[in-house]
């Protein structure tokens, strides 16, 4: 498809970019200004760099503790996640199996259950189970639910490798694990990448089990964690938006460095919608 | 098995095990601790559906989840699919540029983008009205979020706001497997632009259309983190924001405006928002596969 006009192509994409990038840009600036810059001049370039701010919202707040929680709750699920998912994904795709396509569907049908439809279960469970205030339960809980999503794009992707690589190992003697290991994983390693990505969103930003499971400051993840922060410093913006940013970067930051692959992906069909 | 079995074992126990718990601790009047034992049948249903105490607060709250549902589809429909549509007409390097760029604020955590924005709404202070007072458009500065007929529009812009980056990758891909011969001979035929998309590329990519508009539903009915953030556990102002989500919390675990409590009772009212969202998803599946064309 060829615009007749491509500056107004041009000029929609890019309003629609800055009214998405604008407001992230102006979070980023204001959070380097005082408080009296940031209430009587909210717009423009800061007049001094206030980088104190960050370092008095790092020591004020306990950023550190919510940020090492919410990357163990969030590496670990994801880890969990991709080898429990694509284990189960390359057997669902490959082996045929009276209830092969029960168990696929099965699966597939916590992709339309809402959240408290489970919620109250899960924290009787976990309040039995002695882990409320564990990151674990948040963990359990998120590759429990992750599965879904992940299994149902991983079964799509394995259908769509050929089979001829995993017939000549076969025939070598290569078992099935090592199939799986050495020529499966390794071809899925892109959509590996996409699963992984949208886990790792998920889990870093998520807030509801946070809010319900994790109450003790010292098992707080970001989500939660500034919820309280919040809670001290009401309008101390000067403090809150250096919190805001520095909880948000690790996820801009692994966005960024996978977003090529990321991008790409998706849109080569990566999500048969 | 083997290679089934941790992926399995985890889903069940933590997703299918929960579902049936569910099911099972709405018939029951139950606050969460000892035994369940009061076994009442429907009445939780019932009280949710009929009663004057608690029905009205359900009902809103299942009004305010279609506000939401219907104002989201016409921005994907307005914004995500134009912009979708415009990307196919540049340079695909560029495209992709773009894409990255809308995705982005689907990675920043909720609980920033409410903070965010409630610096910005802040009223008299915050940027936008302090924006606004600028260009003399002082009659505009209201409170947003303090408004009772504002409040849940606002958020649901800003919902929308945050997630466009989704469908819009999705559109995209749906887009680019338009065939271009159709594209060639539409055009040869003397079609429009208007006529091409609407005769040909929209039939196309309907199902991927009803598949977005399903993601909303569900989105939609699942909405919780922003308003709960936003306008708190009461969803205000006087309710004004409250969804089945913040209702749902209420019940279930208390906080400022709770009328009535009850794990049982909450888990009725999770039940319910799930048919809503199972038989809209049945609707919308259904309409899906008889929209997928064979070319």
């Amino acid at each position: 498809m060829q615009a007749k006009r491509p500056w107004l192509a041009y000029g929609l994409l890019v309003i629609w970019a800055l009214i998405v990038l604008g407001p992230l840009i102006d979070m980023l600036l204001l959070s380097f200004k005082d408080l009296a810059g940031i209430v009587s001049n909210p717009l423009g370039l800061p007049t001094q760099w206030n980088f104190s701010n960050y370092a008095q919202a790092w020591t004020q707040g306990d950023l550190l503790v919510y940020l090492i929680n919410t990357a163990i709750v969030s590496v670990v699920s994801v880890v969990a996640i991709l080898l429990f998912s694509s284990m189960a994904a390359y057997v669902i795709a490959r082996f045929h199996f009276p209830g092969n396509q029960f168990i696929y569907l099965f699966f597939l049908s916590g992709l339309a259950l809402p959240i408290q439809m489970i919620a109250v279960p899960l924290f009787i469970l976990m309040r039995d189970l002695g882990l409320v205030d564990n990151l674990l339960s948040v963990i359990l809980i998120y590759v429990g639910s992750g599965m879904s999503f992940s299994v149902f794009l991983l079964v799509n992707f394995i259908r769509h490798i050929p089979l001829d690589l995993e017939e000549a190992a076969l025939l070598d003697g290569a078992s099935h694990f090592q199939i799986y290991w050495r020529i499966v994983l390794p071809l899925i390693r892109p959509s590996l990448g996409t699963v992984g990505l949208l886990n790792f969103i998920t889990a870093w930003n998520g807030f509801f089990f946070p809010l319900i499971l994790l109450s003790d400051p010292n098992q707080m993840t970001v989500a939660v964690g500034v919820l309280s922060f919040v809670g001290q410093y009401a309008t101390e913006w000067n403090l809150l938006l250096p919190a805001l940013i520095i909880v948000t970067l690790p996820t801009v930051v692994v966005f960024i460095i996978a977003s090529r692959q990321f991008i790409r992906n998706m849109t080569a069909g990566a999500i048969k919608l | 098995m083997v290679f089934l079995g941790p992926a399995l074992l985890l889903y069940l126990l933590f997703v299918a095990y929960p579902f049936l718990s569910s099911l099972r601790y709405s018939l029951y009047n139950w606050n969460g601790v000892g035994p369940l034992q009061d076994f009442i049948g429907l009445q939780n249903y019932t009280y949710t559906l009929f009663s004057q105490d608690f029905s009205p607060f359900f009902w809103r709250a299942v009004a305010h989840n279609l506000y939401f549902f219907l104002l989201s589809m016409i921005l994907t429909t307005l914004i995500g699919l134009t912009l979708a549509y415009l990307l196919m007409t540049i340079n695909e390097r560029r495209s992709r540029w773009f894409q990255t760029i809308y995705f982005l604020p689907m990675v920043v955590p909720p609980i920033v983008i409410a903070y965010l924005w409630s610096m910005y709404l802040e009223p008299d202070s915050g940027t936008i009205p302090v924006l606004l007072d600028s260009l003399h458009l002082q009659s505009l500065n209201v409170p947003f979020l303090g408004s009772t007929t504002l409040a849940l529009p606002t958020i649901a812009v800003l919902q929308a706001w945050a997630g466009m980056g989704f469908p819009i990758l999705v559109f995209v891909a749906a887009l680019i497997n338009v065939p271009g011969e159709l594209l060639d001979a539409a055009r040869v035929d003397g079609a429009g632009r208007w006529r091409t998309f609407f005769s040909i590329i929209f039939p196309i990519i309907k199902p991927t259309y009803y598949t977005i508009l399903t993601l909303n539903f569900v989105g939609a009915f699942g909405a919780f983190d922003l308003i709960y953030i936003m306008e708190g556990t009461q969803a205000g102002p006087n309710y004004a924001t409250d969804v089945v989500g913040t209702l749902f919390y209420r019940t279930a675990f208390g906080g400022f405006g709770t009328t009535a409590q009850g794990m049982g009772l909450a888990t009725a009212l999770a039940v319910l928002g799930f048919i809503i969202v199972m038989i809209a998803s049945a609707i919308l599946v259904n309409l899906q596969r008889r929209a997928v064309v064979q070319l």
